[in-house]
C-alpha cells in the first residue's frame, strides 16, 4: 500500500526547533531546518543521522523547503548545506531569501564573536548556502522534478512566511510552518484552498493555546510607553527593521496624535536604510488594503517621528527611540541602552526573542548587573518589558485551517501524545479524520488511498452489464476482467480483443488435453451418459451438455470416451479445455479419476 | 489571494473605550473561545473551567491563566499572555452549572434541563482528558436545572437541588444522601451557598431565603422576599461579618446580615437597563478581597461593581464604582444580529480587583481594574 512517512527530527520533547522529514511517492523532502536556541552544543542542530549515518545529504533529499526566516526554522540551514553537505535545491519565498542571510549573519556574529564558539558556520558558508536557494512565488506550482511539485501559500505570521503544498502524483502533504488566522496589522491571515491533502502538518502548541487579542497587546505597549513618558522617562525599543517596527511606529504616531502628546519619537538612521529596502519587498507581499495603509503612512512622512541623531540620547526629558539591532547586541541600540540603563524612570521594551549571548537575552532573564567591555559593570535600573507581538494561530485557528484545506489526516508535531488525547479526539470527532502526534525522532507512516483514475471502454462496460447481477455500487466492488493499457499519463481498461487489436497482436488460444483411464465395462455411449449424469449431479451450477456428436461439454471443456486398446473393460476419457477453464478442467480430471458411482 | 478578512485599521482600535482603558485597567486580556460559555469555575488559583451550553455535544475545558497576569514582580519579563488549554472533555448535553469539589480533581455539572448531576475527573498531569466518571440522580422532576455547591470536606460531598424541596447533600463516592432540606415549598432555586462548614443558604428565585444546617434535620430559618419583585438573586460573602446581598430583576439591591436576614442593613437602586427573564441571566457576587464591594452582570450588558460602604437604609440610587464595557465594545457583530450579553463572571479568589467575564459571543475577558477613587 502506498505510504507517506513523516518524521520530526529532534530529540525527546524539545520544541525549540522545526525540521521535519517527509517521504512521499518515493521523494524525500526536508521541511524547515531550524536551530534550537536553548542549547549551546550540537544538540541545537537537528539530528541528520536519521537520513544517513555519514556523508552528504544530497543523494538522500530531493529538496529542502524553508517556511520563514525565524531562526528556529532556518538557523541550521548553512550548517546542513555546507558542513554536513547538501547541494540540491532549497526553496523559500522571495522575502525569506532576502532576509534569511541577514539574520543568519547576525546570529553567526553573536555566537562566534560574542560567545567564542568554534563549531559553527562561517559567513562564506551562509553565502554558499544561499546560492542554492530557488525563490518561490505564492500560488505558483513549481516542478522540483518530473514527479514532485510544490506550491507556496500565504501564511501571515511574518513577512514572507509561507505554508507549502507538496504533491507527488495524487498524494499530497501540506506543511503550515508558523501561521495565523486572524489578520495582523500589516499582514493578512493565512489562506489555502480546499486542496484536500492526504496530511496537514502543523504545530501542536497552537492547538492548546487560546490567544490574547492583538488589541490588548497593543494596549499594554501604549500603556507602558505612556506611563514612562508621563514620569519623564525615556523609552528604548530595539527593533529589527521589518514589519513589526513599522507597525509600532504607526501605532505610536496615531496615539500621539489622539492624545496630543509632545514628547519626541525617533528612529535611528540604521533603521531608515534597512526600512527602505524591506519596505519595497514588503509592499509586493501584501494585499491592496494593507498596501494602501502603508503607502499613505510612508515611513518618512510621520508627523511625530523623526530621524535620530546620537547626540539626542543625552537630551533631557522624555522621548521614545526605535533603534537597531533588535537584541541589543551591538550598535546604536546598545549605545543608547548603556546611557539610559542607570535611570529607573526609563524603560526598554523588547518586542521579540533574543538569542543567548546578547544583552537582550540577559536582561530578559532578569539580570540586573551586566559585565561590559573593559570589565566595567552596568547597573540595570531601568524597567525591562518583554512583549510578544508575533502572530500565531490558536485552537480556534487550527480548526479554521482544517476546515479550509479539508485534509484526509492531521499530523501535529512537537507535542506529547499522552497529553494530547483530548485534542486528538476533538479533531477526530469534528472532522472524522485521524490525528497523529509523532514524538521527535519517531516516524508516522500513513497509508494513503490514492484514487487512480482509469477510463473504461464502453464495450467493456456494456459487456459487464449484460453479465447481469446488481448494478455497480461504490460500496460493493465487483471483480471484472479487462486489459489495462498505460499510455503516457492515461490509464485505460479495455476488452482483451480491443487490446490485441490496438497492440496489433494475434490472439492465441491455449488448450490442455488430459487422458483419464477408467475401469468401466459399459459401452462407450453408456459410459458417456453415466459421466453426464454424474457431472450433472455434482456440478449443479454449471452448464453441462450431452451433445449429439458423442461428447459431454462442461462450459468449454470437452469430454470424449473411447475404449482402451489394451484393456476391454477400460475406458479412456479425453478431456480438453482452454486456458480460461484451467481450474475447472483440473477439477474435472481429478473428479473423474476417482471413478463413476455405480 | 491572502487574508481576505479585513485588517482592522489602527484608527479603529484607538476608540474612546480603548484610550480610557489605559488608565482604568492595570491588566486587560481578551480571548475568543470557539463556543460561548455560561460558566467560569475556579479549579485552582491558576486554572478555570469553561464549558459550552448548546443543545448537542459540548466541550468542557480547563484553562490555565496567562503567566503574565500571575507574575506580579516579574511581570515585565513575562511575555506570555495566552490561555493554555490544560484539560478538555466532551459532554453529551449543555453544561449550565459546573462546580469544582474543593480538595479533589472532581467537578460536578448539571445540564439545566433536569436535576441530575454528572461527575467528572478533571485529569492529572499525565493526561489532558476530562473524563465522565458517573452521575447522581436529582430528586425533583423539574424543568429547571440544579444549583450546585460544595465546600472542603472529607470524604467529598456536594449540595445540590433545583427546587427548595429537593435540596440534598450527597456523598460523591457512594451517592448516599447525607442530608435533605426539609421544606414543603417547591420553589425554584436561584443559588445554593455554604456560609460555614455546615450552614448554607438556599435562595429561591422568588426572593425567599432559607438558612439551614446540614447537621440538623430541624426546619430551616425562612426569610421572606425583601420586596415586590418576582425574580431575585442572592450571594453571601465569605467575610467574617457575613453579609448577604439580594438583588431583584428591577435592580433593587438589599444588604443584610446573615444573623438577621429579614432586616435590611442598607439598600440601593442600581443602574439597570435590561429586564432579565431567566434566573441564569444574572450573576451577583461579593468581592472576596474587597470589603463591601460586589459585582453584577446581566442587568445592563456590562459587568458593574458597586461599593456598599456608603449605602443607607433608605432606598437611594447607586452608581457603580466601576463598569466593564469590554464585551459590548469589542464584539464584532454587524447591525443585524442580537446584542451580546454577559453570561457569567467571577472574581479571582485572592487578587482584589481581578475578574473574569464571559459573553454570549464566546468572548472571555480577564481584567484587573483600577479603583477610580484612588486616582
Amino acid at each position: 500500500m502506498p505510504e507517506i512517512k513523516v518524521t520530526p527530527l529532534g530529540a525527546g520533547q524539545d520544541v525549540g526547533r522545526s525540521c521535519i522529514l517527509v517521504s512521499i511517492g518515493g521523494k524525500n523532502i526536508m521541511l524547515d531546518c531550524g536551530m534550537h536556541m536553548g542549547y549551546n552544543d550540537d544538540r541545537r542542530f537537528p539530528d541528520f543521522s536519521y537520513i544517513t549515518q555519514n556523508g552528504r545529504l544530497t543523494d538522500f533529499l530531493d529538496c529542502v523547503i524553508i517556511s520563514h526566516f525565524h531562526l528556529d526554522h532556518c538557523g541550521a540551514l548553512p550548517y546542513m548545506s555546507e558542513m554536513v553537505g547538501y547541494d540540491g535545491p532549497i526553496y523559500m519565498t522571495h522575502p525569506t531569501k532576502a532576509i534569511c542571510p541577514i539574520l543568519l549573519e547576525d546570529f553567526r556574529k553573536i555566537t562566534v564573536d560574542k560567545k567564542g564558539e568554534t563549531n559553527f558556520f562561517t559567513s562564506q558558508m551562509i553565502k554558499d548556502c544561499m546560492k542554492k536557494v530557488i525563490p518561490l512565488n505564492l500560488h505558483q506550482t513549481v516542478q522540483v522534478d518530473d514527479e514532485l511539485e510544490i506550491k507556496a501559500y500565504y501564511a501571515g505570521h511574518v513577512l514572507g512566511a509561507a505554508m507549502v503544498h507538496i504533491k507527488v502524483g495524487s498524494e499530497s502533504v501540506v506543511y503550515t510552518g508558523d501561521y495565523n488566522m486572524t489578520p495582523d496589522r500589516h499582514l493578512g491571515a493565512a489562506w489555502i484552498d480546499k486542496c484536500r491533502p492526504d496530511i496537514l502538518i502543523s504545530e501542536s502548541t497552537y492547538a492548546t493555546t487560546i490567544r490574547d487579542s492583538k488589541r490588548c497587546r497593543e494596549r499594554d505597549f501604549l500603556k507602558k510607553v505612556h506611563e514612562s513618558i508621563e514620569r519623564g522617562g525615556k523609552v528604548l525599543i530595539p527593533v529589527f527593521a521589518l514589519g513589526r517596527a513599522q507597525e509600532l511606529c504607526i501605532l505610536l504616531e496615531t496615539f500621539w496624535e489622539r492624545m496630543n502628546l509632545k514628547a519626541p519619537i525617533y528612529f535611528s538612521t540604521g533603521l531608515t536604510e534597512k526600512a527602505n529596502h524591506y519596505y519595497k519587498l514588503f509592499i509586493t507581499w501584501t494585499n491592496q488594503k494593507i498596501r494602501k495603509t502603508f503607502v499613505q503612512r510612508n515611513m518618512f512622512e510621520f508627523k511625530h517621528i523623526k530621524a535620530f541623531d546620537r547626540s539626542y540620547a543625552d537630551n533631557p526629558g522624555p522621548m521614545v527611540v526605535f533603534a537597531t539591532p533588535g537584541m541589543l547586541h551591538a550598535g546604536q541600540s546598545l549605545q543608547i541602552f548603556k546611557k539610559w540603563a542607570g535611570n529607573d524612570k526609563n524603560m526598554v521594551i523588547m518586542p521579540g526573542y533574543c538569542v543567548q549571548g546578547t544583552i537582550g537575552h540577559k536582561i530578559l532573564n532578569g539580570q540586573r548587573k551586566l559585565e561590559m567591555e573593559g570589565r566595567s559593570t552596568l547597573d540595570v535600573k531601568l524597567q525591562v518589558e518583554y512583549m510578544s507581538f508575533s502572530a500565531h494561530a490558536d485552537a480556534k485557528g487550527i480548526m479554521q485551517l482544517i476546515r479550509m484545506a479539508e485534509p484526509r489526516n492531521m499530523l501535529l508535531v512537537h507535542g506529547e501524545a499522552a497529553k494530547m488525547e483530548f485534542l486528538k479526539g476533538k479533531i477526530e470527532q469534528e472532522f472524522s479524520i485521524d490525528c497523529y502526534m509523532p514524538a521527535n525522532g519517531e516516524t508516522v507512516a500513513l497509508t494513503t488511498n490514492p484514487s487512480v483514475p482509469v477510463d473504461i471502454s464502453l464495450n467493456l462496460l456494456k459487456r459487464e452489464m449484460t453479465l447481469g447481477g446488481p448494478l455497480p455500487d461504490p460500496k460493493k466492488p465487483r471483480t471484472m476482467h479487462g486489459t489495462l493499457i498505460m499510455k503516457e499519463n492515461s490509464l485505460k481498461l479495455v476488452s482483451s480483443e480491443q487490446a490485441l487489436k490496438e497492440l496489433g497482436l494475434n490472439e492465441h488460444q491455449l488448450r490442455f488435453t488430459c487422458r483419464v483411464q477408467l475401469q468401466d465395462p459399459h459401452s462407450d455411449s453408456d459410459t458417456l451418459h453415466r459421466i453426464y449424469t454424474h457431472l450433472k449431479s455434482v456440478l449443479k451450477d454449471y452448464t453441462i451438455q450431452h451433445l449429439p456428436d458423442g461428447t459431454v461439454m462442461v462450459e468449454s471443456i470437452v469430454i470424449k470416451v473411447s475404449s482402451s486398446a489394451e484393456d476391454a473393460n477400460a475406458k479412456v476419457l479425453l478431456l480438453s479445455w482452454s486456458y480460461q477453464d484451467e481450474d475447472l478442467g483440473s477439477y474435472l480430471s481429478s473428479l473423474l479419476k476417482k471413478g463413476l458411482p455405480t | 489571494m491572502m487574508g481576505e478578512t479585513e485588517a482592522v485599521e489602527i484608527d479603529d482600535i484607538l476608540d474612546d473605550w480603548f484610550i480610557e482603558s489605559l488608565k482604568s485597567y492595570k491588566d486587560l486580556h481578551v480571548y475568543q473561545l470557539e463556543h460561548p460559555t455560561q460558566i467560569i469555575e475556579w479549579t485552582s488559583g491558576k486554572t478555570v473551567c469553561v464549558a459550552g451550553y448548546s443543545s448537542g455535544k459540548n466541550e468542557i475545558l480547563e484553562l490555565r491563566l496567562p503567566l503574565r497576569l500571575l507574575a506580579d514582580e516579574k511581570k515585565g519579563l513575562c511575555a506570555e499572555r495566552d490561555f493554555k488549554v490544560v484539560h478538555g472533555g466532551f459532554s453529551e448535553g449543555p453544561v449550565c452549572c459546573l462546580r469544582h469539589i474543593p480538595g479533589t480533581r472532581c467537578a460536578v455539572t448539571n445540564d439545566g434541563l433536569t436535576s441530575d448531576l454528572q461527575l467528572w475527573d478533571l485529569g492529572a498531569d499525565d493526561t489532558d482528558v476530562i473524563r465522565k466518571t458517573g452521575s447522581l440522580p436529582g430528586t425533583s422532576v423539574s424543568q429547571a436545572g440544579s444549583r450546585i455547591t460544595a465546600r472542603l470536606s472529607s470524604p467529598p460531598q456536594v449540595l445540590h437541588g433545583a427546587q427548595s424541596s429537593g435540596v440534598q447533600l450527597t456523598q460523591l463516592s457512594t451517592g448516599q444522601t447525607l442530608y435533605r432540606l426539609e421544606v414543603d415549598s417547591t420553589k425554584p432555586l436561584s443559588s445554593l451557598k455554604f456560609v460555614s462548614e455546615t450552614a448554607f443558604l438556599a435562595s429561591c428565585c422568588d426572593g425567599t431565603v432559607y438558612l439551614a444546617d446540614t447537621r440538623t434535620s430541624a426546619p430551616p430559618q425562612a426569610s421572606p422576599p425583601p420586596g415586590e419583585c418576582a425574580l431575585w438573586w442572592t450571594d453571601a460573602s465569605a467575610a467574617s461579618q457575613c453579609r448577604v446581598i439580594m438583588l431583584s430583576s428591577s435592580g433593587q439591591a438589599v444588604v443584610s446580615d446573615l444573623r438577621n436576614l429579614g432586616g435590611a442593613l442598607c439598600q440601593a437602586q442600581l443602574d439597570v437597563q435590561t429586564s432579565p427573564r431567566k434566573p441564569e441571566d444574572v450573576t451577583v457576587a461579593w468581592a472576596p478581597a474587597l470589603d463591601g464591594c460586589f459585582s453584577v452582570s446581566g442587568l445592563s450588558g456590562l459587568v458593574q461593581i458597586y461599593d456598599t460602604a456608603r449605602w443607607r437604609a433608605e432606598l437611594q440610587d447607586a452608581s457603580p464604582l466601576f463598569q466593564h464595557a469590554g464585551h459590548s465594545v469589542s464584539s464584532q457583530h454587524g447591525d443585524g444580529s442580537a446584542p451580546i450579553f454577559i453570561t457569567t463572571h467571577v472574581w479571582h479568589p485572592e487578587r482584589p480587583r481581578t475578574l473574569l467575564s464571559a459573553a454570549s459571543d464566546g468572548s472571555v475577558h480577564v481584567w484587573d481594574w483600577v479603583d477610580p477613587q484612588t486616582n
